[in-house]
């Protein structure tokens, strides 16, 4: 199939939206949610505070990071389930929040329940979504900030729909598993965007990988190599004399403070699925990279890394945001009787036990909301923390090794590494771009 | 050492095949092989062409890799090389360098005069630009080749390698490819091993080469009497018109390593890579980074990278996964893990001497020896990798075989203005 998943969420969301797939809906009665009851009550006795609005069945959602990410969660949170609303919104930008309520207005309904008085700006504006009631928080800023509002969540006893990637530095991903411990303690459910984990034929495909279909794993690939992405993020045709923070937060995904790059902001989808697949993540990798054709933030244009998995196996992953070029977003598993093929919307097996999945495909988009719902309105909250940020530091080390030309261990990445990407301040003015990082010279920390 | 008399050619002697010209003369122009051997006796007469650093390491170890094996001529582009050669050679091999200045030759035409010498072999070691001429002047002469890896450096080159080869067993001469890990032994000894089904069916594999920038090489500093040609072909290394890019000139090896392997060539390929360290001017078009998705027959997926970064994290290695075992093979290491494990523990002389001697013998004794197909699919691999990340474009075999039209050719070979190639774009350099 031809891939052209540019910003996987707005081609992948526009194709499901255009009504080829089944929207999943859900079935949950307000009959059913008062026999979950006894279920909530030992949840509540977990210490969480609550778990949505005390003696009704509407959960209260806030919206965290208005981009076209966070308002496209915002509609399909509201979709996934009955008795959904959106109450509070926040976002560093005025304008950015002012064309997300307006949007959400518009579309939503009575479902968009947000009013001017919970509409929030500025960096701290995400305390305040957090402290408007509410039992849900989607956080769809920027991934630099994640681990930072997923604390403020977390710590307030909300539960959380966040959008990949979990963080850009391995700092940050500490961070997420703490708090994903602490979800867990709380039973607070922690739903992640990595949207293949709640794609019918994918879930289809890993059943039988566990179940020995392809024997044993030897092998693997994935891949993202798409466009530029420039048509997605117009921003950096504003102003370019001021480049200074305000400029980068909007356009993030340039810099990789803000995004990761691009292997940690849209690769970690096919990584996830290989550290799915295997079961583990890896316990090396080498990579390399560059810019050659990209000259917008300070983010490559191209990796390719070999990461090794317990047992020594080898798994290539390729990604590529050069427009022109050959497009390729899916995975591959090769075992010792068979392989999978897998993409956004194909799933199958060749081998001794061949496989295709045919049956439907609701949209993934919506189910991961309507898993989390689910999970949270019978009591046994799902928690994906520590899987996406595993995940995200694989993307991450994967980077770190092709920014400094180095071959990294896993546990030196996930225990030793100093690398923090955290600005001196958080404050609009001046901040000069951090140089394009340049293998063996780009020092490894 | 005892010969066994089992060649069905006549076994001549140069002095007998001048007595019995013409007696022999149909049969020997119809073979168009100007000598012939007497096993073991005669002398072999060696033309090195491209007297640069690998010219006099491969003439040197030609010379020693067996008896009676002369230097009598010499060529290059540059005079200074031709005279540091020369003097160099005769300060190594003393006797056996008869290396006269009347046998020594300078400019573009320097090779077709070296060939036109009395010549038994030649040597090809001139940048990898030249080979598939080269070859062919040498082939159509009646020579033996000895000719250095990469053998070309686009499609249509490799198609006129792949010719001059065909044409070379028409005439039963021996070409033999510096590809000196073919002859290796404990590569040797695994591939046997990998190709008997110790791994059983192979699945997947890597290919990984990460080494220095090369930063030194060469001459740094254009001297003002240079033109642009000869400023570019002093820097031959970092001109992918002239070397086909570090993915052809050096890792040919390790991609020819898996050819062998898998006793295939990739059926498609896709590919990646930039020059994000090695950007100054001075290191002309080439890439400092590759990574190459190789796809060979039955959907077996071989993933190379390779680099040229100082301060990288240096490896250099092949990697296969089979159904029964794994196999891991460097330049000094094969090893095979699972239900047949295997470590070589044995003598790995030196394939360089090696694989001359190899040649020698064959000639002297009429042997076939033709690497020219092999190492032209080896080079069209690395080729392809090259182009599909200088493109971005995924490439088949077949398409890069038969039809692309790519030809890295000057529109002169002369000494003036030659404007610097552009680095490659990937989605914005054409795929030609």
């Amino acid at each position: 199939m031809v891939e052209f998943e540019i910003g996987d969420f707005v081609i992948e969301r526009e194709k499901f939206m255009n009504g080829k797939t089944d929207q999943n809906k859900h079935n949950l009665t307000r009959r059913d949610f008062v026999k979950t009851s006894a279920a909530l009550a030992a949840a509540l006795a977990a210490g969480t505070e609550r778990i949505f609005a005390a003696g009704s069945d509407v959960l209260r959602v806030g919206l965290i990071g208005c981009g076209g990410r966070g308002t496209g969660a915002a509609k399909d949170c509201v979709s996934a389930a009955p008795g959904v609303e959106i109450v509070a919104m926040g976002d560093m930008f005025k304008d950015r929040l002012d064309s997300a309520f307006e949007d959400l207005k518009k579309n939503l309904g009575d479902k968009a329940k947000v009013t001017r008085e919970k509409c929030f700006v500025g960096f701290d504006a995400y305390q305040k979504v957090i402290a408007s009631g509410v039992d849900l928080v989607l956080l769809a800023g920027p991934p630099h900030f994640r681990a930072a509002h997923l604390k403020a969540a977390i710590e307030a006893g909300k539960h959380v729909f966040m959008e990949k990637p979990a963080g850009v530095d391995p700092a940050g991903i500490r961070s997420v598993i703490v708090l994903a411990e602490l979800a867990e303690k709380k039973g607070l459910g922690l739903v992640a965007g990595t949207q293949r984990r709640h794609q019918a034929h994918y879930n289809e495909i890993m059943k039988r990988v566990r179940n020995g279909d392809i024997g044993e794993i030897v092998a693997a690939q994935c891949y993202w190599n798409g466009g530029d992405m420039l048509g997605y993020w117009k921003w950096y045709e504003q102003s370019d004399t001021l480049k200074g923070m305000e400029w980068q937060c909007r356009n993030w995904p340039w810099f990789t403070w803000l995004s990761g790059d691009h292997i940690v902001e849209q690769h970690v989808h096919n990584i996830d699925v290989v550290n799915w697949a295997l079961g583990a993540h890896p316990v090396q990798c080498m990579g390399m990279g560059g810019r050659q054709v990209r000259t917008l933030g300070n983010i490559y244009d191209h990796f390719a890394v070999e990461f090794e998995y317990p047992n020594g196996v080898r798994v290539s992953s390729m990604c590529r945001q050069i427009t022109g070029c050959a497009d390729r977003v899916s995975e591959r598993i090769v075992g010792t009787k068979g392989a999978t093929y897998t993409d956004s919307s194909v799933g199958y097996i060749e081998g001794a036990k061949a496989y295709k999945y045919e049956g439907p495909n609701p949209n993934p988009y919506v189910q991961e909301h309507t898993d989390l719902i689910k999970s949270i309105r019978e009591g046994k909250a799902m928690n994906e923390g520590r899987q996406v940020a595993e995940s995200t530091l694989c993307a991450i080390m994967g980077r770190m090794s092709a920014y400094t030309g180095r071959a990294l261990k896993w546990d030196w990445a996930m225990n030793a590494s100093k690398l923090d990407l955290t600005p001196a301040k958080y404050e609009f003015g001046d901040m000069p771009f951090e140089p394009v990082a340049v293998p063996g010279k780009t020092q490894l920390i | 050492m005892e010969k066994k008399p089992k060649e069905k050619r006549p076994q001549l002697s140069r002095r007998d095949l001048i007595k019995t010209s013409g007696l022999l003369g149909a049969a020997a122009i119809l073979s168009s092989t100007s000598r012939m051997f007497a096993a073991g006796s005669d002398k072999i007469r060696i033309g090195l062409i491209g007297c640069g650093g690998r010219g006099m390491y491969d003439t040197t170890n030609c010379l020693k890799s067996a008896e009676n094996v002369e230097l009598v001529a010499m060529g290059d582009l540059f005079k200074d090389r031709v005279n540091g050669a020369m003097q160099a050679l005769k300060e190594n091999l003393g006797e056996k360098v008869k290396v006269t200045s009347d046998s020594c030759f300078v400019g573009w035409d320097a090779y077709k005069k070296v060939i036109a010498c009395d010549v038994d072999l030649v040597i090809l070691t001139e940048a990898p630009h030249f080979r598939p001429e080269h070859l062919r002047a040498a082939i159509e002469a009646g020579k033996h080749v000895f000719m250095e890896k990469p053998v070309a450096v686009d499609p249509v080159g490799v198609r006129s390698v792949i010719e001059s080869s065909a044409l070379a067993d028409q005439k039963k001469l021996t070409i033999l490819a510096g590809t000196q890990m073919r002859r290796i032994a404990h590569l040797v000894a695994i591939m046997e091993r990998i190709h008997n089904g110790d791994l059983g069916k192979i699945l997947g594999g890597q290919c990984v080469r990460i080494g220095g920038g090369m930063l030194d090489w060469g001459a740094r500093q254009r001297q003002p009497n240079w033109s642009d040609m000869e400023w570019q072909i002093r820097r031959w290394l970092f001109l992918t018109w002239l070397s086909g890019d570090f993915i052809c000139e050096m890792h040919v090896h390790n991609l020819d390593i898996v050819n062998w392997a898998l006793d295939a060539h990739p059926v498609q390929c896709m590919g990646m890579g930039g020059r994000q360290v090695r950007t100054a001017p001075e290191y002309g078009d080439a890439y400092d980074h590759f990574a190459v998705e190789y796809e060979y027959p039955n959907d077996l997926r071989i993933e190379y990278m390779g680099a040229q970064i100082d301060g990288a994290t240096d490896r250099c290695d092949q990697r296969l996964v089979g159904t029964k075992g794994s196999a891991y093979m460097d330049f000094g290491n094969a090893i095979i893990e699972g239900e047949k494990p295997f470590k070589y523990e044995g003598p790995t002389p030196d394939p360089c001497i090696r694989q001359h001697a190899d040649q020698i013998a064959a000639i002297r004794e009429g042997k076939a020896l033709n690497e020219g197909k092999r190492i032209a699919e080896s080079t069209l691999t690395t080729i392809m990798g090259r182009m599909s990340a200088y493109t971005g474009r995924a490439l088949k075999w077949d398409w890069v075989m038969n039809a692309s039209k790519l030809d890295l050719r000057p529109p002169k070979y002369e000494f003036g203005d030659l404007p610097m190639p552009p680095v490659a774009m990937p989605g914005k350099t054409p795929l030609i």
